[in-house]
């Protein structure tokens, strides 16, 4: 009946991504390339500073949920506190350049190891919990980390934040500019589709699918599914902490409150499962539309932008809860669009 | 050693209410394995509808918590019979994002028609209060305590020995069992959501009472909520008793012996620990340990 709904989280999703490309691969290549020429091209021929600083935030947000992507979509394991490598990651960078002097590209790698490391060590207790514990787990280990921050002030500049040396004498790397973080962002974006693809076709990607199906039986097949999980919490870890690194440098003065946001978790995960989730191509669509919808809300709706945003969130997750990209497949394949065939498959 | 007295007299009494926040949470939690997001929120709109009748009317908010717990009750139906029901079998981030979102949605809301000023409401009589030696115990928050230790028990006799009561927790145990048996499911399901909501505006009306409000402390009681109901395990209404006055408790003393927002950080650290090392609570074993999915 509901079964396979209930105890498979990722049963909708999940047997179908790993499709090869077959003959019409190199449409899809040839595609990739064009797109990518003319997103590296585009900031020298096509966009004012302030659409390539959008641009910016969109590519962050892609990293962001692909991050999620893989301990949510592909494991199924709902992490919402994802957003506590984000806030390492940028502290990191923030602390060493503020307080050591150090190069911003010495910083990033030192992040990507902190985001690493950290998801690591915090996965091996918490990883053991399933559902909502995991999920609130994760959410107070990120509170957690926020106060601590907050309350470690000769470090971290507590409440005040923390300003990293970006112009001047005192600057350790000059600052890129808004083209420059552009290029950042977009290069980190890639690299995190290219990860998440890489895993999407590997042995490991299968393993954490059959994690995200059921455990027991990915465990009775040989699957070790505690590395399994710990490798993709410290991937997703990884990646989030690098979009932090370069946040930091972005923003130049960083902000407790801000960088360990909740709502930043809640975008991940609304934005990869909008896009669909253990997609590779899902997390891309859905970073993309919501940033640019949450920007263009911003824009138009000074106040009501939040109030809007929640209606779209709920509307979304009542409409698409198998996300676009799955429900754009279904459509294709079955030559038909059935837009309520998720909601009588998941109503009570 | 009084100081220590007046927040340990504070803490438990402030528990209380916390405990009352969190009930319905949990309540929801273990039977309907949902964890909703926008429970704060519905106990600052408790707090606004009391606050409402008492600047317009004049009511005591001890009567106009009985309005606002019928206006949430309602609401809370409404919302789980038509939207919430809607993704139940879905994967559980389905539920928590829905939830978020309706969170966002009431919390904005409320910011758009009442503006972000912190607001409470004033009652004659409960700052008043009586002095045993050094310890001052105001009538306000000694009413408050005694409301959520009486809901809690009545609460606890409705689950226990009425039909409907009977219905909820069987349908917490196992759902298709309990269609089998005839229980309406979807009904059962609006029902505790509504129940839960009507219980967090209660106590948003009193701790309007208590302390100032604005639309943004809703985060702060769901994740209170969250912490309580961990605490007591699941669906445990004495356990979520339990769990208030000991998160009220702590939070007194840490208000009064450590620096700034490092309370928070030990609360957090505390729900973590109760996680990973007992998460069937601290109060034994849960009580929809016979949950069967389905």
């Amino acid at each position: 009946m509901n079964v396979t709904a209930k105890e498979r989280p990722g049963a909708a999703v999940g047997p179908r991504v790993g499709g090869g490309l077959g003959g019409r691969a190199w449409i899809w290549a040839a595609l990739i390339a064009l797109g990518l020429v003319i997103l590296v091209l585009a900031p020298t021929y096509l966009l004012l500073e302030s659409e390539q600083r959008t641009l910016a935030s969109v590519f962050m947000f892609v990293v962001l949920a692909q991050g999620w992507n893989l301990i949510g979509g592909f494991a199924g394991y709902p992490s919402f506190g994802n957003v506590v490598f984000f806030g390492l990651g940028g502290y990191t960078t923030a602390v060493l350049m503020a307080k050591a002097g150090a190069n911003f590209w010495l910083t990033v790698p030192a992040a990507a190891v902190v985001g690493l490391g950290f998801a690591a060590l915090m996965g091996i207790p918490i990883l053991r919990l399933k559902g909502h514990y995991f999920a609130i787990a994760t959410l107070g280990v990120a509170e957690g980390m926020r106060e601590v921050v907050i309350n470690v002030g000769g470090l971290t500049g507590g409440n005040k934040g923390i300003t990293v040396p970006a112009v001047g004498s005192e600057a350790t790397t000059s600052y890129p500019g808004n083209t420059g973080f552009y290029f950042y962002f977009l290069a980190l974006a890639v690299l995190s589709i290219v990860v998440v693809w890489a895993v999407s076709r590997s042995r490991f990607g299968y393993a954490l699918r059959a994690i995200s199906q059921d455990e027991d039986a990915a465990a009775a097949a040989g699957i070790n599914t505690t590395r399994a999980k710990i490798a993709a919490f410290a991937l997703s870890g990884m990646l989030t902490a690098l979009a932090g690194a370069i946040y930091a440098f972005q923003q130049v003065t960083i902000y407790p409150e801000r960088l360990f946001s909740v709502d930043i978790t809640v975008l991940m995960v609304v934005m990869c499962v909008l896009g669909g989730a253990g997609t590779v191509l899902g997390p891309v669509i859905g970073g993309v539309l919501l940033q640019y919808l949450s920007e263009w809300l911003r824009d138009n709706f000074t106040d009501y932008h939040t109030f809007v945003f929640g209606a779209i969130i709920v509307i979304a997750v009542l409409v698409l809860p198998m996300g676009i990209v799955n429900f754009a497949r279904d459509s294709w394949k079955g030559r038909r669009i059935a837009p309520f065939e998720a909601v009588r498959q998941y109503r009570l | 050693m009084s100081e220590f007295l007046q927040a340990t007299v504070y803490g438990l009494l402030e528990g209380g209410l916390l405990a009352l926040v969190a009930i319905g949470f949990s309540l929801v939690w273990g039977v309907m394995n949902i964890v909703n997001l926008a429970h704060g929120a519905f106990v600052i709109t408790g707090a606004y509808i009391a606050w409402k009748l008492n600047t317009e009317l004049g009511l005591d908010p001890y009567l106009g918590m009985f309005v606002s717990a019928a206006a949430l009750f309602l609401a809370g139906y409404v919302v789980q019979r038509f939207l919430i029901n809607n993704v139940v079998n879905a994967p559980i981030w389905m539920t928590l994002l829905l939830t978020f979102g309706l969170d966002l949605l009431i919390v904005q809301g409320l910011q758009l028609l009442f503006t972000a000023d912190f607001r409470s409401i004033h009652t004659g009589w409960g700052s008043d209060g009586l002095a045993i030696g050094d310890v001052r115990v105001p009538y306000g928050r000694l009413a408050g305590f005694g409301l959520a230790v009486a809901v809690t028990l009545a609460l606890v006799w409705f689950m226990t020995r009425t039909r409907t009561g009977l219905a909820v927790r069987t349908t917490g145990m196992d759902r298709a069992a309990a269609r089998l048996m005839g229980v309406n499911v979807r009904h059962v399901y609006a029902l505790t959501f509504g129940l839960s909501a009507a219980l967090a505006a209660m106590a948003g009306a009193i701790l309007g009472s208590i302390n100032t409000f604005s639309p943004s402390a809703a985060g702060g009681f769901t994740l209170q909520s969250f912490v309580i109901a961990v605490l007591g395990g699941l669906g445990n209404m004495w356990g979520a008793l339990a769990g208030g006055i000991l998160l009220g408790l702590v939070q007194a003393w840490g208000g009064q012996y450590l620096s700034g927002t490092l309370v928070n950080a030990i609360a957090f650290g505390v729900l973590v620990l109760v996680l990973i090392v007992r998460p069937a609570g601290l109060l034994g074993r849960p009580y929809y340990e016979a949950r069967a999915e389905a």
